[in-house]
């Protein structure tokens, strides 16, 4: 029997007085998190708020969930808070939608700081952390800078642009896809590829190492010079916010910067190929970068514009491997699209992106295959020296 | 067994254990809406997937004197789905079908978890208009539209939420099930209940269908733009455009703090040197579209506009209403804290109005910002506040006091819009007077006996 009395209900603040200032501990920046005013602007385009309706997977919901942790209503070892910080993708593709500014991106950073210290983070997390902060263990690194360079080796010397570039090989891509930096190469030729290089840091600061994201940031930009141009939307977005944007280049920014101008055409059973984009959500989210990687397809191929190109494909990092089935329901609707559009290829611009796709395309046994912009643009390339007579 | 496990066993008894949530967590998120100072929390979440758990759950609330907040998109702005004596809230986004939308008869059928802008876009697919277009339309329910009335930027020309709905189902506490008008534009058989339900701040009834009206879509629309020195001289051209027998589809205003706060999301060019931004619009065939845009031009001018620019093309109109949209949360920008009110006074009224918010926010020393629907006399006064300066918190609420009163003063209303909710309760007696007021209440007592839908607010 239950009695409306019940010493349960807790009116807080129901006088409208405004709610007492809340203790704080110190978890959260108190600026970043007084920004939201709980409108809802954000729930629609929430991958995870659209898989469960329910107001805590929403980035508003969460944000209230990190001011009950800042203030003591909710417990530090609340299974809620565990399981909301870890469901999140963090795609920020709510920031695209916040008319009051949220930097959800940062605050989720220092949530997972809190919430997946020392021992919390998921052991999977940790191991991948520990192997890509020592580039030695990959004990790959100089095999695929002289696989992606040629023998020779290269030196830095002056960008398209007025000042130097460097290609940033990426512990992801280089362990995984070798054949974009090397793409990159085949394009961009002048690109200096400098040895010794670590992480970037994106993996710690998005699994809560954001101390140990910072640093790695700052030592990839000691090591590379002048414009670092990545392959890797994610790791553009991290290191943009550490060592300003201008210090770094996506590749198809880089490309259009310098004047890239595509040559060739991909070709799929005669016809042109019809290819479609799927954004990296930090370079769309964060950098707001979605026009160069389209008017680059575009000059190569048929481009097909997908109805949902802007949302997260579930990759996310670490996401697919820590939570292999909420990544496989977020790239379902993706599929979908992608085969209702019945292209050739989907460009990715980002290794998680280009891994997640190639996985879910393979598993749904689409025709469809995925590839990063740096082969398409080669693909391309390639054809036309095939076809410029001698 | 606590009461909490109570709860959460018997409404998972209703509607599965997935769709009850009473972990602490999810009650923290469901305590408060988008009104900010307003928390309360509730004991346990339920998400109900039919209209029979609907009813279910209420005559199980009745049975045991549970509360039961209705809520949807949690846009509220009045702290109407704020659980206030705790007990469940039910949350009626599983529910979220277009069951029907005929393009013969011009109306839909939809379950009320559909959000404003879902069906509006379902509805242009077959060349057909919902005109209601509340600000938050992206994350704001059909249900939740009907609950508080919702207006939008449309209303000077086609009206409110009340205007459109043409028949509910809708569950009372105590269980039955019923069905309000229909399908008809014409049907006066007994009390006019949908009206009644329609703005009733689900304290009378849970709405679990509703059939509204739809228009044939304009073919075309235009949008303009003048600046002004002040937000009075912007109110004045907004009288005479009116006065000039011109109803056009859009007439909303800003003042100079809510232009740059604008400005700095949208990146619009917006003029910052100007006091007000009026933002015109009408939509219908393209001949007359332009007819009635230079005229509202020419009014502009002669009342002594700054400046006066049509927009070029649709995608610049489109960029100009959605800036416009997100006012309230771009001023936020300004400070963390944004209390937003929601005054209504006859048109001819609007500088005066202008002119008073001024001075008491100036006698108060607030600093409020000032948009809104200019055509319907419809003013969204919002102080800008740190959340941590409770003086100033207290001195915001004394100034909305007497903006309120100034309002009724000048023949205006407490809220336009946005609702009564547990905000504005406390003014509701000095805008309709003891006894509407009391009888308020027999109709809330005649719905609900118990007491149990949305305590604390509309009827209590």
């Amino acid at each position: 029997m239950i009695d409306r009395s019940a010493s349960d209900a807790r009116p807080d603040a129901a006088s409208g007085t405004g709610r007492p200032a809340p203790a704080s501990a110190g978890i959260f920046d108190p600026g970043l998190l007084d920004r939201c005013i709980s409108c809802g602007f954000c729930l629609p385009v929430c991958p995870t708020y659209r898989l469960t309706g329910q107001e805590t997977s929403s980035p508003r919901g969460r944000i209230t969930l990190m001011r009950a942790l800042e203030s003591g209503r909710l417990a530090d070892g609340d299974p809620t808070l565990a399981e909301e910080a870890s469901f999140c993708l963090g795609c920020r593709a709510c920031e695209t939608v916040c008319p009051a500014g949220v930097r959800y991106g940062e605050l989720l950073e220092q949530w997972r700081d809190h919430q997946w210290r020392g021992r919390r983070r998921p052991l999977l997390a940790r191991l991948l952390m520990a192997v890509v902060s020592r580039p030695a263990l990959l004990g790959l690194q100089r095999l695929v800078r002289r696989y992606a360079t040629g023998k020779a080796g290269r030196r830095a010397v002056p960008g398209g642009a007025d000042r130097p570039a460097s290609l940033m090989l990426g512990c992801v891509e280089r362990g995984l896809y070798p054949e974009v930096s090397r793409a990159v190469l085949e394009l961009r030729p002048e690109l200096a590829v400098p040895g010794g290089q670590g992480c970037c840091g994106a993996l710690h600061a998005h699994n809560g190492d954001s101390a140990a994201g910072r640093e790695l940031a700052r030592k990839l930009g000691e090591r590379l010079d002048g414009t670092i141009v990545t392959t890797a939307g994610g790791c553009a977005a991290h290191l943009a916010h550490h060592l300003g944007r201008d210090r770094v280049a996506e590749l198809s920014e880089y490309l259009e910067r310098t004047g890239y101008r595509p040559a060739g055409e991909v070709r799929v059973n005669g016809r042109r190929a019809r290819v479609a984009l799927q954004d990296s959500c930090h370079l769309r989210n964060a950098l707001g970068v979605t026009r160069p990687p389209r008017e680059l397809i575009a000059a190569v191929a048929d481009y097909v514009e997908l109805p949902n190109a802007g949302d997260c494909c579930g990759a996310a990092g670490t996401y697919s491997l820590l939570r292999p089935a909420d990544s496989r329901a977020v790239l379902r609707p993706k599929l979908e699209a992608i085969e209702a559009a019945d292209v050739d290829y989907v460009v990715a611009l980002n290794p998680g992106c280009l891994r997640q796709l190639r996985q879910g395309l393979r598993r749904a046994r689409s025709r469809a295959k995925a590839i990063h912009l740096a082969e398409l643009l080669v693909m391309a390339a390639r054809a036309a020296n095939r076809s410029t007579p001698r | 067994m606590n009461m909490r496990g109570d709860l959460a066993r018997d409404l998972a008894g209703i509607v599965g254990e997935r769709h009850v949530r009473v972990d602490d967590g999810a009650l923290a998120a469901h305590a408060r809406d988008a009104t900010p100072l307003f928390e309360a929390t509730p004991q346990a979440v339920v998400y109900p997937g039919s209209t029979a758990e609907v009813a279910e759950i209420l005559r199980y609330a009745t049975a045991n004197r549970v509360p039961v907040v209705p809520r949807g998109g949690g846009s509220n702005l009045c702290a109407a789905a704020v659980p206030l004596r705790g007990g469940i809230v039910m949350v009626l986004t599983r529910l979220n079908r277009i069951l029907e939308i005929s393009r013969e008869e011009l109306l839909a059928r939809v379950q009320p978890g559909v959000t404003t802008a879902t069906l509006a876009a379902a509805a242009a697919e077959q060349g057909l208009l919902y005109a209601p277009d509340p600000g938050s339309h992206t994350v704001s329910t059909i249900g939740g539209n009907i609950a508080t009335c919702a207006g939008g930027l449309r209303g000077l020309k086609y009206g409110v939420t009340r205007n459109y709905v043409l028949g509910l189902e809708a569950v009372l506490p105590t269980g039955e099930i019923i069905r309000t008008g229909g399908r008809l534009w014409k049907d006066v058989a007994g009390y006019d209940l949908t009206r009644l339900l329609t703005g009733s701040e689900g304290t009378l009834a849970v709405i679990t269908e509703a059939t509204v009206a739809l228009l044939p879509k304009p073919k075309e629309s235009g949008t303009g733009v003048a600046y002004f020195a002040s937000l009075a001289d912007a109110s004045r051209a907004v009288t005479a455009v009116i006065a000039a027998g011109i109803v056009p589809a859009t007439l909303e205003f800003l003042d100079h703090k809510c232009i740059a706060a604008v400005e700095e999301f949208a990146k619009l060019g917006l003029r910052l040197d100007a006091g007000a931004l009026l933002l015109f619009g009408d939509d219908g065939e393209a001949d007359a579209i332009a007819r009635n845009l230079d005229r509202i031009g020419a009014i502009c001018t002669e009342i002594g506009a700054l400046e006066v620019t049509l927009a070029e093309d649709v995608a610049r109109a489109d960029a100009l209403l959605a800036a416009r949209r997100c006012s309230l949360p771009a001023l936020s920008r300004l400070g963390p804290l944004t209390v937003l009110e929601d005054v209504t006074v006859p048109r001819h009224r609007l500088a005066e109005m202008v002119d008073r918010i001024d001075e008491i926010a100036d006698r108060y020393e607030l600093r409020i910002a000032t948009f809104g629907h200019a055509g319907d006399g419809n003013l969204h006064p919002t102080c800008v506040l740190d959340p941590h300066d409770h003086a100033a918190i207290e001195r915001c609420h004394k100034a909305f006091a007497e903006i309120f009163s100034a309002a009724i003063a000048l023949d205006g209303t407490i809220t336009g819009e946005h609702g009564v909710g547990a905000a504005k309760l406390p003014y509701l007696e000095e805008r309709l007077g003891t006894d509407q007021v009391a009888l308020l209440g027999r109709i809330k007592r005649a719905f609900d006996p118990a007491g149990i839908l949305n305590p604390g607010k509309l009827g209590s």
